[in-house]
């Protein structure tokens, strides 16, 4: 028989997973989106690229996107359900603990990232001939970096749900929309103005996005850029960690669940 | 003294809790030993909503201990809740989800190794079977506010806490969702502690009243006994007298 916090786990992942599959807006955003994603960026691939590099570099990179993408959704919008469904206090009064909590959400994001990841490589390769794997065995800790850079994320967008309540809904999608461009998903960041390019620098998705690159290029695997990424997200998913934690503190001791009931 | 050797349910000692300058609750103590029905009464401000939050560990005291269940918060919150129940009037139960669904979800987490068949006769005993497979969303305040119940009894806990659990319902609904809210405390003997603003709901189920005044205790006993000693014929004119020296005091 399970523990009881084995089952609290899976019982609050699987409310999240039917909370999701009744509300058709997570339906646009995890299977629409990246098909339609995967669509457009292998289309302009094809019509603006010479041979199938640029096609390879942007499926790849979509993919990649929806990886981290999907799972920070999932966190985000997970905290956000119970506050708009005003549930937060029946939680609190319940064995639940926060690790519980996050961790039926991580399972919910691995889930959704499963489907979203699914599906990009289904239309990569099936319309654009772009196998998944293309780049190479530098996916591999790429995407244990861009899962752990989206924990961070999360934890982030989570940490100011708290204090904000659903004011903070838009960091829970925008904040990689707003890495995106930075971060060098789709081109090198010496394309970006040089004032932009030395701020790409210093966020660790730069150097993933740079060692995909490389894989893509000549199926090498750049440890040198995945190290810089590696410890530039541990220190970042430490920050958050400590964000969260000291904002679960306030939560309790400066009685913001007052302001969800 | 652990509640298995005969220790109060609940055990609050020296409780203080301010928000910015404002002091919410100023040196509270209270014991509710096993059995009791607790009612918590108090104009607005009085304190009741932070004291019941601080007692089920969703709000941290600034100074002072809390001990439920045997269990000292917040360390043993985890543990404590277990053997706890908590609904609200004002608080539905999370949408999207059936009631079963809802009852089975809540049942896991407090630890019933098979929540669906408690969840079933649960409902029945509550008379509200036939909503088992309706959403949450679609149900009535009472009907919402009676499958609250039935999440806060799942696990057959030792204590439950009600705050204002007919809030917002009309004066038909609320005579019957007291009426069951008796025949479940009755039934399960568990241990109650309510809030409410409705002062004859208090009267009928509870044995006991703690008033609040300003985050501290001013009356503590029976109903009528605390009315009596405070020269008032019931615990409504007391709390009216109550609020209107706290306008005057404002004014």
């Amino acid at each position: 028989m399970r523990s009881p916090s084995r089952r609290r786990v899976t019982a609050m992942a699987r409310r999240n997973l039917l909370v999701q599959m009744r509300n058709p807006g997570h339906w646009f955003l995890l299977i629409a989106l990246p098909v339609v994603d995967g669509l457009l960026f292998g289309s302009i691939g094809v019509a603006y690229g010479e041979g199938d590099g640029p096609v390879r570099l942007l499926v790849t990179g979509i993919l990649l996107f929806h990886l981290i993408w999907q799972l920070t959704l999932a966190g985000s919008f997970g905290l956000l359900e119970e506050v708009w469904s005003r549930n937060l206090m029946n939680l609190l009064a319940t064995p639940l603990t926060e690790r519980e909590f996050l961790g039926a959400l991580g399972l919910v994001g691995l889930v959704r990232t499963v489907v979203a990841v699914v599906l990009i490589a289904v239309v990569g390769f099936g319309f654009y001939a772009v196998a998944p794997d293309t780049a190479g065995w530098v996916l591999v800790p790429s995407a244990v970096i861009l899962m752990l850079f989206g924990m961070a994320i999360t934890f982030f967008v989570m940490a100011l749900t708290l204090q904000y309540g659903d004011s903070a809904e838009v960091f829970s999608w925008g904040t990689l929309v707003l890495l995106m461009p930075l971060s060098g998903f789709f081109y090198p960041v010496d394309s970006l103005p040089p004032v932009l390019a030395a701020v790409a620098q210093v966020i660790p998705l730069t150097h993933v996005f740079e060692a995909v690159r490389i894989g893509l290029a000549d199926g090498t695997v750049a440890w040198g850029q995945l190290g810089i990424a590696a410890v530039g997200t541990l220190v970042l998913l430490g920050l958050a960690t400590w964000f969260l934690d000291r904002q679960l503190r306030r939560f309790r001791a400066e009685g913001w669940i007052t302001r969800f009931t | 003294m652990d509640i298995e050797t005969g220790g109060p349910i609940v055990r609050a000692t020296r409780l203080c809790k301010s928000f910015g300058e404002t002091r919410a609750v100023d040196g509270l103590s209270l014991e509710i030993a096993p059995g009791e029905r607790v009612g918590i009464v108090g104009p607005n401000g009085a304190g009741k909503t932070t004291t019941l939050l601080m007692l089920l560990g969703a709000i941290e005291p600034d100074d002072g201990t809390v001990e439920l269940v045997g269990c000292r918060l917040p360390a043993a919150r985890s543990k404590a809740m277990e053997r706890i129940g908590f609904a609200a009037g004002y608080l539905p139960l999370p949408d999207k989800l059936t009631v079963i669904e809802s009852l089975e979800l809540f049942g896991t987490l407090y630890g019933v190794a098979d929540p669906r068949p408690r969840a079933v006769e649960i409902l029945g005993e509550l008379g509200i079977g036939h909503l088992a497979g309706q959403r949450i969303e679609s149900l009535s305040s009472g009907q919402g506010t009676l499958v609250g119940f039935a999440k806060a009894v799942i696990h057959h806990p030792e204590l439950v806490v009600l705050d204002e659990p007919t809030a917002s319902l009309d004066p038909d609904v609320a005579l019957r969702v007291r009426d069951r809210l008796e025949w479940m405390s009755s039934e399960h003997r568990a241990t109650l502690l309510l809030t409410s603003h409705d002062m004859r709901e208090v009267e009928e189920l509870t044995t006991r009243v703690i008033f609040l005044r300003a985050g501290r205790i001013v009356a503590d006993g029976p109903a009528d006994s605390i009315v009596a000693d405070a020269g008032y014929p019931d615990l409504e004119t007391m709390f009216l007298a109550e609020a209107a020296r706290l306008r005057e005091k404002a004014v």
